[in-house]
């Protein structure tokens, strides 16, 4: 097989199980502070219950975050050495500000917030939540920095094929970083979002009716009516930023082929990329045009205009579809589920199962996120300046395949332990302590 | 941006820096895994909560000191990582997943279903400490010979990673002489007592090898007068070995007294090593193929890493020490809240 497609694959495989917990670890970091807070603010121990059985959720997810992350600042050098090769000099500051400003400070920290309750005054323990929760934060926004500069780069010079930095703040602030910065912190507040609701309404529904389960039921589903429809709003805004900057990307999204006026929302299509046209459409008359240009003739760039230079059209016009839908779903579900609690202060069963089906909702739509944008950058890895072929490296194609063998034996095992662990955990619910008791000693 | 720094200055402090990472990586990182490695040795379920109760609060952190030091050679020295990687892709794709089982395991095993389940996770734990000890150990040795593929080479490797994974069972036990009492501290001096001499003859044979590598590490350590201003290096190191040894035999002393000093005499021994290697290998970054200066990056991006390396990391090393002071004394069950 293709070296460069094994290890695409490879990449793809452990970044795609990677983010799955990042995405949980940003913003359940911030509800953990708001659990906190509520707590230190009314001493109501429904609060510190919830705390209680979220940050069990947030050590796990933090750890499987942390292994697959180490995985994947080795992966960036194995896998890419021309990456590093030519852009490095842009790419390297970047991610060691993020480990000197994030992974040290969620690590330290992360071990006072979980363990340091009965050790520390109250006030340090607050503080260390809330630097866990900036440190997560941190991280995403320098990985988010570099990954957008690799979708629209800028702030550099070209010297023997070599980028140069000349301008730090247009790196750091390349004209696609706010869009898919907040694009991606909304992401992870639906994720969590979701699984506050999803895990509570799971309890809920098996009788395990505490006040702090009914908390965080109700933090999500208030987080999901809010975040849900303002992520439709920046998804928007990240769309039509990625129409200026990468034109072909948008065409495989829209599925649309030709440069014209007038082109359909497609809500279902098989794109043939053989034929160059799709089968089976149904779509909405002048929907892209309208949402792209804002009139119904707009035109709107077709994937003709980029023969050899655009993403394969079939995996990003579907994965945009499964976000979008996903995304519409969340927005149902969050709205409806805020109006029940505010009509009737509680959700009925059927909601309670939708929601608990919903659970991990965020994840699927994030990946979903992920793969439109990512494969939709190919063939470029830096976007006009370094294509994927060109950064791949001399790992031969046997190597790659036993290790990505490995890699996804070790993910499913992972994962499947990972969500197995989370149902226990709220099965026990808050009746069974933790770990087994070890002998409590004296201090030294 | 302009270098505030003369250009060939950057490479050598990068260099520091990322010695500094990797060394600090292998202290901390080291006791950690050693600990995991000696987990399987007690049988009763608390003795063991507590021995992963000595490294919980501390496991992550350092490992973040592996990312800063990988890190550091792949944007300081981005030929150098090509190169160093693509020799070690496998023994790295090893550890990794060695890293990946004994991350996860302080996890699961914490909540795990029933004891069959935790002792699942406990093996799961063991063998992710002992396989990235011994991939470290098969990379030092790789790394030490110029990777040189013939199967001597190899053998060597395979010596080296027996070695380092003892030199991390010998901190692993010294660490929990200074972290825990009872029978399991005079268990974990009792690993120690053991440790202590097959970890010398791995110290003595690495030793031994690396200046016949190459004549230039000949020279360098062998010639007159250097002989005579590295020698403190090599009889600092037989002291250590040999005073540890002695104290080892009588504790624990009453009072738990000098409890900490096994633990210390190890990060010693392990810089003299270091130190060695550094002095062995410097300037190249590739032995005897690539030096500091030939791999480094453009001066203008490690300006920008070092302004920011020079704030944060006071920063980082200040949190340690809070860190190491709130989990400071003997461990205690690790509990959520």
């Amino acid at each position: 097989m293709d070296p460069i497609l094994l290890a695409r694959i490879q990449f793809a495989a452990n970044i795609s199980f990677h983010i799955l917990f990042p995405t949980i670890t940003i913003a359940l970091g911030w509800v953990l502070l708001f659990f906190k807070l509520r707590f230190n603010a009314t001493r109501d121990e429904k609060w510190m219950d919830a705390y209680r059985f979220w940050v069990k959720v947030f050590a796990l997810s933090f750890a499987m975050g942390v292994v697959s992350g180490i995985t994947m600042s080795f992966q960036f050098g194995t896998n890419w050495p021309g990456f590093m090769e030519r852009v490095g000099n842009i790419a390297g500051p970047l991610l060691a500000y993020e480990v000197l400003t994030a992974f040290f400070l969620e690590a330290t920290f992360v071990a006072i917030m979980l363990f340091g309750l009965n050790r520390v005054p109250n006030w340090l323990h607050t503080l260390a939540t809330f630097l866990v929760a900036f440190g997560t934060t941190m991280s995403a926004f320098w990985i988010l920095v570099l990954n957008s500069w690799i979708h629209t780069p800028a702030g550099f010079e070209l010297r023997d094929g070599v980028a140069h930095a000349t301008d730090w703040l247009a790196i750091i602030f390349n004209p696609s970083m706010p869009y898919r910065l907040s694009h991606m912190l909304a992401a992870s507040g639906l994720t969590v979002a979701f699984l506050l609701a999803g895990f509570s309404a799971w309890r809920w529904l098996r009788g395990d009716r505490a006040p702090g389960v009914q908390a965080a039921l109700r933090t999500g589903v208030v987080m999901a009516a809010v975040l849900a429809p303002t992520q439709l709003l920046l998804g928007d805004l990240h769309g039509l930023n990625t129409l200026e900057h990468q034109p072909a990307k948008v065409a495989a999204m829209e599925g649309n082929w030709r440069t014209q006026g007038n082109v359909p929302l497609l809500l279902f299509a098989i794109p043939d990329e053989a034929a160059r046209e799709n089968r089976f459409e149904i779509g909405i008359p002048s929907g892209a045009s309208l949402i792209l240009r804002h009139s119904a003739d707009g035109v709107v760039p077709g994937l003709d205009d980029f023969i050899g230079e655009h993403p394969p059209v079939a995996p990003v016009f579907y994965a945009f579809r499964l976000m979008v839908g996903t995304g519409m779903l969340m927005i149902g579900f969050g709205l409806l589920g805020a109006w029940f609690l505010w009509r009737r202060g509680e959700l009925p069963r059927l909601m309670l199962w939708g929601f608990t089906a919903m659970t991990f909702a965020g994840w699927v739509a994030t990946l979903a996120g992920w793969y439109v944008t990512e494969i939709g950058r190919q063939p470029w890895l830096v976007h006009g300046v370094l294509t994927t072929a060109e950064a791949a490296g001399p790992v031969p194609a046997a190597n790659i395949a036993a290790t990505l063998t490995m890699y996804l034996l070790l993910y499913a095992l992972l994962l499947a332990a990972y969500v197995a662990t989370l149902y226990r955990l709220a099965a026990r619910g808050r009746m069974l302590p933790e770990a087994a008791p070890a002998a409590r000693v004296p201090a030294e | 941006m302009t270098p505030f720094l003369p250009a060939e200055w950057l490479p050598l402090i990068f260099a520091g820096l990322m010695a500094a990472s990797i060394l600090a990586y292998v202290v901390l990182d080291g006791f950690d895994l050693g600990v995991g490695i000696l987990l399987p040795r007690v049988a009763e379920e608390a003795d063991r909560d507590r021995m992963i109760a000595a490294i919980g609060p501390f496991w992550d952190a350092n490992e973040t000191w592996l990312v800063l030091g990988v890190g550091l050679l792949l944007v300081a020295f981005p030929v150098a990582h090509g190169i160093v990687l693509t020799e070690l892709y496998l023994p790295v794709a090893v550890m990794l997943i060695a890293l990946t089982f004994r991350g996860v395991a302080f996890e699961f095993r914490a909540k795990a279903a029933d004891l069959a389940d935790k002792r699942r996770w406990d093996m799961a734990f063991f063998g992710g400490s002992l396989m990235a000890a011994l991939s470290q150990g098969w990379m030092l040795g790789r790394y030490v010979l110029g990777f040189d593929p013939s199967l001597a080479a190899q053998g060597f490797a395979a010596m080296s990673a027996v070695g380092l994974a003892i030199a991390y069972v010998f901190i692993g036990a010294a660490w929990l002489v200074w972290r825990t009492e009872g029978a399991l501290q005079e268990r974990a001096i009792g690993w120690a007592r053991k440790a202590i001499w097959p970890m010398g003859l791995g110290i003595l044979l690495v030793s031994a090898v690396t200046p016949l590598v190459s004549e230039r590490i000949f020279h360098r350590w062998f010639d007159f007068p250097a002989m005579l201003a590295l020698a403190p290096l090599p009889l600092a190191t037989a002291a250590l070995l040999f005073g540890m040894a002695a104290l080892l035999r009588h504790m624990p002393l009453p009072n738990d007294a000098l409890r900490r000093v096994p633990f210390w005499g190890a990060v010693g021994l392990f810089c003299l090593f270091f130190a060695g290697l550094a002095w062995s290998f410097f300037p190249y970054v590739v032995p005897e193929r690539l030096t500091i200066w030939q791999a480094a990056s453009a001066p203008e991006s490690l300006t920008i890493i070092l302004i920011g390396a020079l704030f944060v990391l006071p920063v980082i090393l200040a949190y340690t020490v809070v860190a190491w002071r709130v989990f400071g004394g003997k461990a205690k069950a690790l509990s959520y809240y």
